[in-house]
């Protein structure tokens, strides 16, 4: 088995379909999407947040719930690559012919070695995210949604690609398990107001694993980059730009025109400081903001006097 | 109530835990970091196996699965500085040259439909030699003397053999035709040859020598 597997590799069964991002955002059953923007009146501020009130509640719900469960496959994949794809720091590399193994022979000055617990939290969060896949499952099932009913697009793995393991932590744990904890929220919060102790319930588990996760990614990036700056801000960079990829068309942020809640409580438990939490903030924000922008353009081609009527 | 100032014995009549063990501690040392090692190679390819392999059940299994050998991995890396060995690294290799072959052959499979071959070597080859190497030296070891060994032992061994099932199972529900079914054991030869040659997971000794 090869070192570094691209995520176009990824094994799926035949009900899978895999599409871009963009493609998941424009799905009109996708609660994340942002096509409603371009049909609200000029100006007037649309609430997007994912609740029962919403008209597209029962598909955004589904859409969502599925997206989670492909999600969860893939952080479960992302870390179990993790644990293969990289020597453990002070264990012997020489393979029987005594040549360098695949992945010493990538990197032979061992710099990208993961310490031994860092593989065994990698590891951990397998079989963490092994059980989410399956709560994911029952859930989309008790919601009536069939595997497959929504396309899977692969950028989590993509972000759990990068041949730094640090950047890896820093892309999904911290990035991207973030963001989980704000969409487990959100949903925990959907099954609290639609009265469906189930969803909540099992929501609130996995909110507790990916606090867990996401402790872990930023513990483990300011460990090994104790006395690498250079490599730290790399990673922290790199976490900026999956933070604000999510953010795309002011996905979650405070604000009701998202759909998704900032859940401040549950980051900071996760380890996020105030500012670190302002700033997804501040980038979702931005994004709104020309999310509306595009809405506004969009209204004046279609209709020229109404763009000049607000 | 009897006098609690009277003589009694300090083993129980139920306690028939004896002192003679057949490993010293150097012995001990050199089979755990073995462990330690084999432990570690079986859950670091049952982790880069997930995204190789498209049955979703599968898929989870080894997710799961793969924590259990790394807390194993955990264990014994935990109970080597425990037998004077205070850089655990010095014995995390494996038994001998033939070990690292195994491991080579056993993680070859990467292709989508070579799911057999995956389980075959770790469901049909590999637990099976942990669970022998554990319980041989469970039923070895002074019972009094090297009692955290036989903890860890004990806590270890029932997650090996629910995998074996799981992985068991997995396999009975994929093999479907005559052919497949050779495949896997054309797999199982292959490994199972090697494995000869290592004598197993701690060498030769692995079982004590007959
Ligand atoms: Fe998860
Ligand atoms: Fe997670």
């Amino acid at each position: 088995m090869r070192k570094f597997l691209p995520a176009d590799q990824l094994a799926r069964d035949e009900r899978f379909n895999t599409i871009t991002m963009q493609d998941r955002f424009n799905d009109p059953r996708s609660a994340l999407g942002t096509g409603d923007a371009a049909t609200t009146t000029a100006g007037a501020r649309q609430k997007f947040r994912l609740t029962p009130e919403r008209r597209d509640a029962s598909d955004g719900a589904r859409g969502l719930m599925h997206g989670i469960m492909v999600g969860e496959i893939q952080a479960l994949e992302g870390a179990g690559r993790t644990c293969w794809d990289f020597d453990t720091a002070g264990v012997a590399k020489t393979s029987s012919t005594g040549a360098h193994s695949a992945g010493a022979a990538q990197n032979p000055s061992g710099d990208m070695d993961v310490p031994f617990a860092l593989k065994l939290d990698m590891a951990r969060q397998c079989w963490d995210e092994a059980r989410h896949v399956e709560i994911s499952i029952k859930l989309s099932d008790w919601m009536g949604t069939e595997i497959g009913q929504f396309a899977e697009n692969t950028v989590l793995f993509a972000a759990a690609c990068s041949s730094d393991p640090v950047l890896r932590l820093a892309g999904v744990n911290c990035a991207l398990e973030g963001l989980a904890i704000d969409v487990f929220t959100t949903m925990k919060e959907f099954g609290d107001l639609a009265g469906d102790p189930f969803l909540e319930f099992c929501e609130d588990w996995m909110l507790a694993d990916e606090v867990t996760h996401v402790k872990m990614g930023s513990d483990w990036l300011r460990k090994v980059t104790e006395n690498d700056p250079e490599r730290r801000k790399k990673a922290l960079d790199f976490q900026a730009v999956v933070d604000k990829l999510f953010s795309y068309g002011g996905t979650r942020s405070d604000s009701d025109e998202s759909p998704i809640g900032l859940a401040r409580r549950f980051r900071a438990l996760a380890g996020f400081t105030d500012d670190e939490v302002e700033a997804i903030n501040d980038v979702s924000v931005q994004a709104l903001e020309e999310r509306r922008a595009r809405g506004a353009a969009a209204r004046a081609s279609a209709d020229p006097a109404s763009a000049t009527s607000t | 109530m009897a006098d609690p100032y009277r003589a009694r014995a300090p083993f129980a009549p139920w306690d028939r835990r004896t002192l003679p063990g057949l490993f010293d501690v150097e012995d001990t040392a050199r089979r755990v970091g073995n462990y330690k090692w084999a432990e570690m190679k079986l859950f670091e390819a049952l982790g880069g196996w997930v995204a190789t392999v498209p049955e979703l059940d599968v898929k989870m299994r080894l997710g799961t699965h793969c924590y259990k050998h790394a807390w194993h991995a955990e264990l014994w890396h935990k109970r080597l500085p425990e037998l004077r060995e205070m850089n655990p690294d010095r014995l995390a290799v494996p038994a001998n040259d033939a070990m690292v072959r195994f491991v080579e052959a056993l993680t070859e499979p990467e292709a989508p439909d070579q799911t057999i071959e995956k389980l075959t070597g770790v469901y049909r080859v590999f637990i099976p030699r942990f669970i022998a190497a554990y319980t041989y030296h469970l039923n070895g070891t002074s019972e009094i003397t090297d009692a955290p060994t036989i903890r860890s032992l004990k806590l270890i061994l029932p997650d090996e053999f629910d995998d074996w099932r799981d992985g068991e199972m997995m396999l009975q529900s994929l093999i479907e035709t005559p052919e497949e079914a050779a495949r896997a054991s054309a797999h199982q030869l292959r490994l199972e040859s090697i494995m000869i040659e290592a004598g197993g997971i701690a060498g030769p000794g692995t079982l004590g020598s007959q």
